[in-house]
């Protein structure tokens, strides 16, 4: 299960590059995760969501692109429309060996800032 | 509400300490092997049987990775090299900067050989992604696991550069079709190599210890200062 290490490390990555902008937080973190990241998103999801649980991030969605691989057989050519994870690198049709590109992406690409309102914050009291 | 455009690799911060480490063993002229197998492949018996043959020779070490105890570096040390135990706390593999911190809490004692042995925590998918900073992955099989491994786990088998088949001895009790092992490896791996040992019997141990002799020549030749460094 290291979805959870993962989940961390994109907590501190975002925690990262929010570092300057202030006060408020982070409502959402946009991830392109490959298929041979070996990452399995409704997990890591859930990983988030207990990471962020009781955190500042708490509340802060987590939105994963995915991002297929593309497997071409240099005897049939394109294989369009193999189902994800089922890259195993020999051709279905001739059992040729596949050439393999891409999928394999896991990276942070965005992160979503609420900044906080400074007449807002005053009407609730300075909460926070 | 503000988007902030990061675009930044999740595993970066691992990729940076890898690199780290892998031009502090260029500098000492180490090779690093980083040891990946399912648990009870026998890959502490293997370095056991390995550190045997090599200690007259060789200086030697070993990290071990392991979820909760210290026993693999116990064994280690029995045999008369300098160990650690990564304790990984519950996590399914070691991280570069894991490896980073125990060679710098031991001061140079595992930085300075000729081969530092990683012993990665027994698991064929989650350790397969993270690089060490080692010269090269090895996957361990062996014959009382099953054929299927190397299809069913295919990222590790194709990301090694050499597969350990382990534990041959046992070949004529338990149905293991080596045939088959060697197609799937050659598949996954046209350009790694595969080794079959016993560490029980001493068969295939030759082949197993050349292959790192080598391996470790190899890169002396490559970085001219390393030879002279220590
Ligand atoms: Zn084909």
């Amino acid at each position: 299960m290291h979805e959870m290490g993962v989940a961390a490390e994109v907590r501190r990555i975002a925690r990262q590059s929010v570092a300057d902008r202030g006060p408020g937080r982070i409502t959402c973190v946009r991830l392109a995760v490959g298929d041979l990241a070996a990452i399995e998103p409704e997990l890591l999801k859930y990983a988030w969501e207990a990471l962020v649980e009781g955190t500042p991030e708490a509340g802060a969605t987590l939105e994963v692109d995915w991002r297929p691989a593309t497997q071409t057989c240099r005897i049939c050519g394109d294989l369009p429309g193999r189902a994800p994870g089922t890259w195993l690198r020999l051709c279905p049709r001739c059992d040729g060996v596949l050439s393999v590109t891409g999928g394999d992406d896991l990276d942070v690409l965005q992160v979503v800032f609420e900044e906080e309102d400074p007449v807002e914050r005053e009407a609730q009291g300075g909460e926070r | 509400m503000t988007e902030i455009d990061v675009k930044q690799k999740v595993l970066a911060a691992n990729a940076a300490a890898a690199a780290g480490l892998r031009e502090t063993f260029a500098r000492t002229g180490t090779l690093v092997v980083n040891l990946i197998s399912s648990p009870g492949s026998g890959k502490t018996t293997l370095l056991e049987k390995t550190v045997a043959a090599l200690k007259g020779s060789l200086s030697l070490g070993g990290l071990e990775g392991d979820i909760a105890t210290e026993r693999d570096a116990e064994r280690l040390r029995k045999m008369g090299i300098p160990a650690r135990q990564i304790l990984t706390g519950g996590s399914c593999h070691l991280d570069a900067r894991q490896v980073e911190r125990a060679l710098a809490d031991e001061g140079g004692r595992l930085s300075n050989l000729d081969i530092l042995f990683i012993e990665n925590v027994g698991n064929l998918i989650c350790p397969t992604g993270y690089d060490l900073g080692e010269d090269f992955k090895i996957v361990l099989l062996s014959v009382t696991e099953g054929e299927d491994k190397p299809f069913k786990y295919p990222a590790i088998f194709s990301k090694a550069a050499v597969t350990v088949v382990t534990k041959i001895d046992l070949l004529p009790y338990v149905p293991f079709d080596l045939v088959a092992v060697r197609e799937q490896v050659a598949t996954l791996a046209p350009d790694g190599r595969l080794v079959e040992v016993s560490a029980t019997s001493g068969a295939g141990m030759d082949a197993w210890l050349s292959l790192l002799t080598d391996a470790l020549a190899k890169k002396r030749a490559e970085i001219p200062a390393a030879g002279v460094a220590s």
